[in-house]
């Protein structure tokens, strides 16, 4: 998994260097900790496939989270694999070293399926995305992102290639599946 | 297969494409059909042996469509399969896939929000197949077997202008992909299983029946729409 790369965020500084170094040294994952406000900078130049992230931080930056929804794995005490919008849940309350070992794999090979699908979209086919699922018409959409109607129906063209998927409501239910909306 | 004619026995139809006992079943022929050949069996069931053969035909074969052929058949018998076939979907099939994707969902070791989200697309399909019964029930297929002068210029419209058939074609096409591509997360295989097939079994079904729908019957309904402009004036 030493292609993955995971951002780390939260306010514990024990428990993020205790998370990163498991990362690093027992799943060989590329981690880095990284404050809640330097998160918009960071993506600018890259697009982390994780973000493991406490519940305050999360709280605090959710116009930043929820359209990363898919990407998010929450730092909290609780018994469930997921919470609402399918958010991933990471138990700090673990009752062994190797239960957290466990969860932790379970989330990352998760993710490692999910990615090697072949259906990975472009930061811009995702705006599109996003926006079709949001009830916008192809005009709104280039309104919307500066860019010409053609090009959007360029966009859609290839989302619909890449996914498989068509109409409106299937792209919208796709986007709600990948935490895009 | 070769085209099905009156020879054919029922058992070979049967067993090279076991999806077609619903469209006998639609004829009122069940499992259990012994030695019986297609002329037998229609003599039997008091079926019009040429129309049978028809519909079976354009059901198997994708690229056969006796446009021609069905075209002769009255509108009467013609809606009469159609309506079978809608409450094939309505009492049948749509239960059936709601009925797999609640197990599915019921038993997933844990919560799996995909199969959630894809049950609530499937129920957006189901909505508006439903919604296409109610409305070839109330309008369309009273109108055309009766060639009714009754039926409103507006209903007509309603029927011929909004085309239903290829949103709900391309909506499960759609709930097919996401299902063999885009799932994730755990699930019972079987159950799984089930869905996908079921929700195949519906694609075809609808894929095969609407070219009868927008190519027999839509003319139709569209001449008869135009015959009562033409009255009205």
């Amino acid at each position: 998994m030493s292609s993955l790369k995971v951002i780390i965020t939260g306010s514990n500084k024990l428990a993020t260097f205790g998370l990163r170094r498991m990362l690093n040294e027992v799943f060989d994952v590329d981690a880095h900790i990284v404050d809640a406000g330097d998160l918009d900078a960071l993506v600018t130049t890259v697009e982390p496939d994780l973000f493991f992230i406490d519940t305050a931080s999360f709280i605090a930056r959710l116009s930043f989270f929820l359209p990363r929804k898919a990407k998010t794995v929450l730092l909290a005490h609780g018994s469930h694999d997921t919470i609402d919008h399918g958010i991933r849940l990471l138990n700090t309350h673990a009752h062994s070293e190797s239960q957290l070992v466990n969860a932790l794999n379970v989330i990352l090979e998760q993710h490692v399926q999910a990615s090697s699908t072949g259906t990975t979209l472009t930061a811009r086919e995702i705006d599109v995305l996003r926006l079709i699922a949001s009830g916008k018409i192809n005009k709104e959409i280039a309104q919307e992102l500066n860019i010409s109607v053609n090009t959007v129906l360029s966009h859609r063209k290839n989302i619909t290639a890449k996914l498989g998927i068509k109409s409106v409501s299937g792209l919208s239910f796709y986007a709600m599946m990948n935490g895009i909306v | 297969m070769a085209l099905i004619t009156p020879d054919t026995k029922l058992s070979e139809i049967i067993l090279h494409d076991p999806s077609t006992i619903t469209v006998l079943d639609r004829f009122g022929i069940s499992l259990g059909v012994g030695d019986l050949d297609v002329a037998q069996a229609c003599l039997q069931h008091n079926i019009n042996v040429n129309f049978f053969t028809a519909i079976l035909n354009t059901f198997i074969h994708e690229d056969y469509f006796p446009q021609d052929v069905l075209a002769q058949f009255s509108a009467s018998e013609i809606v009469d399969y159609l309506s079978k076939t809608n409450s094939y979907y309505q009492h049948n099939v749509l239960p059936n896939i709601d009925r797999h994707f609640s197990f599915l969902i019921a038993k997933a070791p844990s919560r799996n929000n995909n199969l959630i989200i894809m049950k609530q697309f499937f129920d957006e399909v189901k909505s508006e197949l439903l919604q296409r019964i109610n409305n070839d029930s109330n309008c369309l297929f009273p109108t055309v077997a009766s060639h009714s002068t009754t039926c409103t210029q507006h209903c007509c419209d309603a029927v011929t202008n909004h085309d239903y058939t290829d949103t709900i074609e391309d909506k499960i096409n759609d709930l097919i992909n996401m299902l063999v591509v885009h799932l994730r997360g755990d699930y019972d295989h079987n159950l799984g299983f089930a869905v996908v097939f079921a929700v195949f079994s519906l694609k075809k079904d609808i894929k095969q029946n609407n070219r009868i729908r927008n190519r027999i019957l839509r003319p139709i309904s569209n001449a008869t729409a135009a015959h009562l402009g033409e009255y009205e004036q």
